[in-house]
């Protein structure tokens, strides 16, 4: 709100010479809508207070300003051209600190036009609208103020540079993502801080199911990033006691629908929400005492409510396979199916593997993760996942306790590296040091901040993750992850060996070489801190295609030859993380396997695509594609994309991405697919993305679309 | 000539018994190679065969096709030796210790 100081035009005459304050007739409209005359002292008071200037100094510069106004011939001023001119003043006298700390943020009235008029393509699950332009302004101020006081001027020098990506500057007042338990609001009910009325624990499962909603829409307004939701069928089970199919059936729809709403909450967008489905009873809930409605004990454990469990499961994924009103896929909520050796051993599985890999062909939303061995794991975001150590798996007797987050996420440019190393294996391997070196100090940095916020407890502006209903502060900051991604794996091995990953054993080696490099390190500092730095496969969404720009423009002509997609269209974008080339022609199986020897470096989680195209699967083909997967390889999870046009005319939505409607012909169409970890259309996806896009290579010719134990149905 | 790849670890209890085999071959004359898993090389090398456990030991043939592999166990030197005849020719089939 600017403040708007006017000159009365026969009161001008009077400052050709030296005046006093007291003579300036100048007013200024204040944003408490009075009107004040102009007065310099308050310059003086401004830069007391936001600054360390000494108050004769300050006396000197609100002078000098003042002078310089009444010399002007502008007949106009306003308060933030004030700010600007007592700027220049810090300037002048190298002022730097205190010139930061009076700098004003904001964004010129050309862009917020622009801003108000064209939509954001920096994230795809931002819609265009008021909300959504609200969103996209604050978090333009939050991220200048997060690059000017929340980290030094080395970190945010290194994240302007493109060596790092800050993920979520514009939520620098926020934790990144989430793992959550129901049990918390099935035993303590929903009393939020700030909220107007406070509910008790639900007796039925709409209520429970009303609850989950708004708190996780509260947590939305938390948390920068997805939020994930344990065993929810699971937890469901002791409410759905004695359901018939009819209403199991309908609550599995209000439960998908009531997730896959645009404008719940902030900005619009839908809550990006995990859940997490078992067929089997998890080890770690086998023996733990159920909580039912009203939040009591029932009286028996969560083994006992097998059945209904797994009849919600069911349910769930019958909501699925119709998709929406017009058939397209659900975008959330995410279902996340956990593979175990125990769900083999589990009686149905078969029947439910059949089930869950049908919507996969069909509708694309299942994603497979793999939980081999002893690992129990908490799946969050595309990928973020949390290992269950001993600890935790004390803390599942007391399942609300089961609460994890990471807090922040900062990818390293690995064909940075490559450029800067100049083809020298000692010096490649030290910058990557050096680097890593950096995100864990932008880490500290945010912790820091962090933890301000959270010290002003239930009255402060972290109310709801400093909570304390049980006996932690919601948000548990000794299980926080603090997650260092990468982007460009195989563009530093192509940098700097020759050969991408998937053309030579000796470069997928060196690849795996570099990521061992990464793993050590994190250990390393996480033993020096005691806090926990993990590698984590980062979505990237609009990160690949920012890093590979800012390297075509720092490191040609040798970027040129390195970026992928098309230069001359502008959609040019690195390969995410450690997968291999997008285009490579492999056979999926190997694709998943080899990607899959990176996973165990991994350990907040990783993921492989199989881009299918148009092709549809059958159930069966993709089932044993699971089963071996499971069996034959190290990968950690895996997700098929299926590839569907849906028609803006006569709504009915087809299979593959075309120009035009193949049921109506017309051409207001919209491609839909998966951009990284979630579906989206693909009018909202950046350049890069779309880029990538177009040299995926689709799996179509692998998979059989017979039926090998069904009869086919055309 | 096949190659005999060992992975070890610092803190591992079984380690020591399967570095002692590999010394043996060594004098023997085979060609061991040993990865130790809290380098960049040897946790490279163990991502690459899956490796998730110490003690292991991976046998591969020339065209760097794995033959046999021991995971989280300690085989007896006699069971290696088997394995490294058939791609070890001059390799003496008797235990080895004290011979040339």
């Amino acid at each position: 709100m600017a403040s708007v100081i006017e000159m009365k035009g026969n009161q001008q005459e009077l400052f050709k010479h030296e005046v006093e304050t007291t003579d300036m007739a100048l007013f200024v409209r204040t944003s408490d809508e009075a009107m004040l005359g102009w007065d310099r002292q308050r310059i003086v008071d401004a830069l007391m207070r936001e600054t360390y200037v000494d108050f004769d100094t300050a006396k000197e510069i609100a002078r000098e300003v003042e002078e310089l106004i009444a010399t002007s011939k502008i007949k106009m001023i306003t308060a933030p051209l004030i700010r600007e001119l007592v700027d220049t003043k810090l300037v002048e006298r190298g002022l730097e600190q205190a010139r930061k700390m009076h700098t004003r943020l904001g964004m010129p009235l050309y862009d917020v036009d622009q801003l108000i008029l064209h939509p954001n393509k920096e994230n795809a699950n931002v819609p265009h609208g008021p909300e959504a332009t609200n969103l996209t302004l604050a978090e333009r101020i939050k991220k200048e103020y997060a690059l000017l006081t929340v980290f030094s001027q080395e970190i945010s020098d290194a994240h302007m540079r493109g060596d790092i990506h800050l993920h979520d500057l514009g939520f620098i007042d926020r934790p990144y993502c989430s793992g959550q338990s129901l049990e918390y609001i099935k035993r303590f009910g929903l009393s939020l801080p700030n909220s107007i009325a406070m509910a008790k624990p639900a007796k039925h499962p709409e209520v429970l199911l009303a609850h989950m909603v708004k708190f996780a829409a509260a947590l939305q307004s938390h948390f920068a990033g997805a939020i994930g939701w344990d065993s929810i069928n699971l937890f469901f089970a002791p409410y759905l006691v004695g359901m018939s199919n009819r209403e199991m059936e309908q609550l599995a729809q209000m439960m998908i629908f009531e997730f896959s709403q645009q404008a719940v909450a902030r900005g619009g967008q839908a809550i990006f929400t995990d859940l997490n489905l078992y067929w089997e009873i998890p080890k770690h809930f086998e023996n733990v005492p159920a909580i039912g409605p009203g939040g009591e004990f029932t009286g028996k454990t969560y083994s006992d409510y097998m059945e209904e469990s797994q009849r919600f499961a069911k349910a769930l994924f019958d909501v699925y396979q119709e998709g929406d009103g017009s058939g397209r896929p659900f975008f959330f909520p995410k279902p996340l199916v956990h593979i175990t050796e125990k769900f083999f051993q589990t009686h149905g599985h078969t029947g439910f593997l059949d089930h869950i890999c049908d919507v996969a062909s069909e509708k694309g939303n299942t994603y497979f993760v793999f939980d081999r061995g002893e690992t129990a794991k908490i799946s969050e975001c595309c990928r973020l996942s949390f290992k269950l150590d001993q600890t935790d798996l004390e803390d599942a007797k007391h399942p609300w306790k089961m609460r994890y987050c990471a807090l922040q996420n900062v990818t390293l440019n690995l064909p940075r590296i490559a450029y800067l190393a100049k083809g020298d294996d000692a010096k490649l391997f030290s910058k990557i040091a050096e680097f890593i070196e950096m995100a864990v100090k932008a880490h500290l940095e945010k912790k820091l901040f962090i933890e301000k916020l959270l010290s002003l407890g239930e009255k402060g502006p972290l109310a709801l993750l400093a909570m304390q209903r049980d006996e932690s502060p919601y948000l548990r900051m000794g299980r926080a992850s603090f997650l260092v991604g990468m982007v460009g794996l195989n563009e530093l091995v192509q940098i700097h060996t020759g050969r991408e990953m998937h053309q030579s054993k000796q470069a997928f080696k060196f690849g795996l070489k570099v990521i061992a490099h990464m793993k050590l390190l994190v250990d390393k500092f996480s033993q020096r801190y005691g806090m926990r730095f993990v590698l984590e496969q980062t979505p990237a969404e609009s990160t690949a295609y920012r890093f590979a720009k800012l390297d075509l423009k720092f490191h040609s002509p040798r970027s040129g030859h390195i970026v992928k997609g098309d230069i001359s269209k502008g959609e040019v974008y690195y390969t995410n993380s450690t997968y291999l080339n997008n285009s490579a022609v492999l056979n999926p199986i190997e694709r998943v396997r080899q990607e899959g020897l990176f996973h165990p470096l991994i350990e907040a989680g990783a993921l492989t695509h199989i881009w299918l195209g148009e092709a549809r699967p059958s159930r069966s083909s993709l089932a044993n594609f699971v089963i071996k997967t499971f069996q034959l390889t190290q990968n950690d999870q895996i997700a098929f994309s299926p590839e569907f046009t849906a028609c803006n005319r006569c709504h009915r939505t087809s299979r593959g991405l075309r120009s035009s409607c193949t049921y109506c012909g017309a051409e207001d169409v919209e491609g839909i697919t998966r951009i990284t970890g979630y579906f989206t259309k693909l009018s909202s996806w950046n350049k890069g993305k779309l880029g990538e896009l177009r040299d995926r290579y689709r799996n179509q010719a692998f998979f059989s679309e017979k039926d090998e134990r069904m009869a086919v149905d055309a | 000539m096949g190659f005999i790849k060992i992975f070890t670890k610092a803190k591992c209890p079984k380690c020591p018994a399967v570095k002692e085999i590999g010394k043996e071959l060594k004098k023997q004359g085979v060609s061991v190679l040993t990865y130790d898993l809290d380098t960049i090389d040897g946790l490279a090398e163990a991502s690459f065969y899956s490796i998730r456990s110490t003690p292991s030991i991976v046998i591969e043939d020339d065209e760097e096709r794995e033959v046999i592999s021991w995971r989280g166990v300690v085989p007896t030197l006699q069971e290696v030796k088997q394995h490294l005849l058939p791609l070890t020719p001059s390799l003496s089939p008797s235990l080895g210790r004290g011979e040339g």
